[in-house]
């Protein structure tokens, strides 16, 4: 079904180098890539998007869309360099993701169930492996970063709150406390006492966004799809430059030039190298 | 140095669970001239899983509000809880709901009761909060709560305007995770479709050599076309299934609370702080007040209270409510050099003394270090009927860092 052998054959490594190297891919993708996204990314999301995860009285029609996937794609689109440019594989927002949701999950049960005894449902985490997946697909069926960028970035954003709905359409339906109209999302955060988070630190429904016809949402998705696509492109840039090795050659004639060709340097001959440690590092 | 180096073993080795919320480690200033708590009660010291008991009382906004805080204009009353120990029914400001924040007066007075219902069993210290945005929250006194019983039979069913019943507790829980669940086994194995063949060295090797050409296998590409078709699929699905199942939904609420202030109380009894200091050994707050007695009694001075500290003379300590905590009453620590009634007209400079190791374990001392070193507080006093006149009080204070004629 699959090309497996063809490419075997083609990396010309004898049996035992291709037993290593599957070796090298279990030993390398869950303990340490994995593991290394968990970390980073986690705390990168919880930093920018935090709160609008953690609490479901922060779930609105105007922040949370934005937010939540203008920070996600970011690693989304620097890991998808990395496996795409390196390795062609398409698979880079989805085990960001993945990962992201295993860091998320393993805080949920331990910090805000097990520590801090809040339910699960009032600190349930939105899912963006909709869109992730979506995005990775078009990266494979385009092979463009820049059609990827705009196509699949837009549908990550786009997506988002459709996904989320079928999650939490009920934390919006209308109760009435002391005479008080409130979403449920709006008593779970009531109820539910955070000393430290008063009302007034919720960043929700504000701004100038839901006075277009009433339609916060979709307006909101659509300049998170925008603004997706701009930080796609950022991240995908921040990839390429963490993942590109160069050096700096001095020849002869004391003229210092830049190479980016690292595969270059196993070809130099030993005096060559020898001239090299008297060049700009 | 052993010591030093044994200092972040220790909460290891020796666990002890904290009890409080490090509300003595909140500026002085904060504590003693943004909010002046009174008549706070914790109704209900021990209260069952599912009983429903009160947190209530009173608070003045200092008039001495620091420059450094900033103004009350978006408040929150909240409580101040080891997590939410107890689930907060209601919160009435002035008999208004107070689910959203809202601005609030300096000068004036509020009269809050939160309605609690019991949740986590255990040894709980409570306090009312005052949070001001940009500011943050501001401890009132702590007192402790008992909850006895069983976790497990903690319920909370609220009945919807659509009519369903949702309980806090599990409400969605299980739609969520089956969601994650699933769109995480779809994950995987879009992963996994990848990872069942050579993964990184094979394919960065053939890359280098021969380009993409071999790599870019046909069945991947149509397998990525029906997950793509799939996943839209899917979220389309259940997006209108949600829909359908919820058809009646608001937007979150995210109004102000616009709450009026009491009512003020007309109050015959006038007094100003013409002197005060800090004895720092003595451990002593020393004011001068000049009083004038406006009224048609005579009136007794029985208590000064700052960051619900009370400190009582006779007078005040017979009113003293007796759950108040222990901890936070100097009874006998409150002395005047004129311990008799003002009479009716009259106008006395009274030095009055306000003394006890609390000011020390309290952290109010402190104060010294602060760089507006001034103090606030409630003077409560008496008529002989047995009104009470509540006297906002606040002057700059001068330390004293020697024992006069040592």
């Amino acid at each position: 079904m699959f090309r497996t052998d063809e490419i075997i054959k083609a990396s010309k490594l004898p049996p035992e180098g291709v037993a290593m190297s599957r070796h090298i891919d279990y030993i390398y993708f869950i303990p340490i890539l994995f593991v290394t996204i968990v970390g980073t990314f986690h705390m990168h999301f919880d930093l920018l998007a935090g709160d609008w995860d953690f609490w479901i009285d922060w779930k609105d029609r105007q922040w949370w869309p934005i937010v939540t996937p203008i920070t996600a794609i970011t690693f989304c689109a620097a890991l998808q360099y990395y496996n795409w440019v390196n390795y062609r594989q398409p698979f880079g927002a989805t085990i960001c993701i993945l990962a992201l949701l295993a860091g998320k999950w393993v805080t949920i049960w331990a910090a805000w169930w097990w520590w801090s005894n809040y339910p699960v449902n009032f600190v349930m985490p939105s899912t963006l492996l909709p869109s992730a997946i979506v995005l990775d697909c078009v990266l494979l069926l385009t092979r463009n970063w820049t059609l990827t960028a705009v196509i699949g970035a837009w549908m990550f954003a786009i997506l988002f709150y459709p996904t989320n709905w079928a999650l939490f359409a009920y934390s919006h339906t209308p109760i009435v406390v002391d005479g008080t109209l409130l979403s449920w999302a709006d008593y779970m955060g009531f109820a539910y006492v955070r000393t430290g988070t008063p009302e007034y630190i919720r960043m929700i429904e504000v701004g100038s966004l839901r006075t277009f016809g009433g339609h916060s949402t979709m307006i909101s998705s659509f300049f998170a799809a925008f603004a997706s696509s701009l930080m796609y492109i950022l991240w995908w840039q921040f990839g390429k430059f963490f993942c590109t090795s160069y050096f700096y050659l001095t020849d002869d004639r004391q003229k210092t030039t830049k190479v980016y060709d690292v595969f270059a340097y196993a070809t130099l001959a030993h005096s060559d190298k020898a001239k090299l440690s008297g060049g700009k590092a | 140095m052993a010591t030093l180096a044994l200092a972040p073993v220790f909460p290891v080795l020796n666990p002890t669970p904290a009890f409080a919320h490090g509300e003595r480690s909140q500026e002085p200033f904060l504590r003693m001239r943004t909010v002046n708590w009174y008549d706070t009660e914790w109704v209900g010291k021990s209260t069952k899983i599912n009983d429903v008991t009160e947190l209530k009382g009173r608070f003045h906004l200092s008039e001495d509000w620091p420059r450094a805080v900033v103004k009350p204009i978006r408040t929150f009353i909240n409580v101040g809880s080891p997590s939410s120990v107890f689930l907060r029914l209601g919160s009435k400001v002035n008999g208004t709901p107070m689910f959203v924040s809202g601005p609030m007066e300096i000068g004036r007075d509020y009269e809050y009761v939160v309605t609690l219902k019991a949740r986590l069993p255990g040894h709980h210290h409570i306090h009312p909060m005052f949070a001001v945005k940009d500011a943050g929250p501001i401890a009132g006194p702590g007192g402790w709560m008992d909850i006895t019983g069983n976790y497990a039979d903690f319920t909370n069913p609220i009945k919807t305007l659509t009519g369903e019943t949702f309980d806090s507790e599990t409400m969605g829980t299980a739609t969520g995770i089956m969601w994650h669940l699933f769109w995480a086994a779809v994950a995987i194995l879009w992963v996994g479709w990848y990872m069942i063949r050579p993964m990184y060295l094979i394919r960065a090797r053939v890359l280098a050599a021969y380009g993409d050409e071999i790599l870019l296998d046909p069945i991947d590409r149509k397998f990525g076309a029906a997950m793509l078709v799939f996943v839209l699929v899917v979220v389309t699905v259940g997006y209108l299934a949600a829909d359908a199942r919820h058809p009646v939904t608001v937007p979150l609420q995210a109004g102000e609370a616009k709450i009026k202030p009491l009512p003020i109380k007309p109050n015959p009894f006038v007094v100003e702080v013409t002197h005060a200091e800090y004895d720092v050994p003595g451990r002593a707050l020393r004011m001068t007040l000049r009083a004038t007695n406006n009224g048609t009694e005579p009136v007794t001075i029985g208590e000064f209270t700052t960051a619900g500290i009370r400190f009582t003379n006779a007078a005040g300590a017979a009113r003293l409510d007796p759950n108040y905590p222990a901890e936070l009453v100097a009874a006998a620590g409150l002395t005047m050099d004129k311990e008799a009634a003002i009479l009716p007209g009259q106008t006395v400079d009274i030095n009055v003394e306000s003394k006890d190791v609390l000011w020390e374990v309290q952290r109010l001392v402190d104060i010294l270090h602060d760089p507006d070193q001034r103090f606030a507080g409630l003077l409560m006093s008496y008529t002989e009927s047995g009104e009470r006149l509540i006297n906002p009080i606040w002057a700059p204070v001068l330390p004293v860092f020697t024992r006069l004629g040592a």
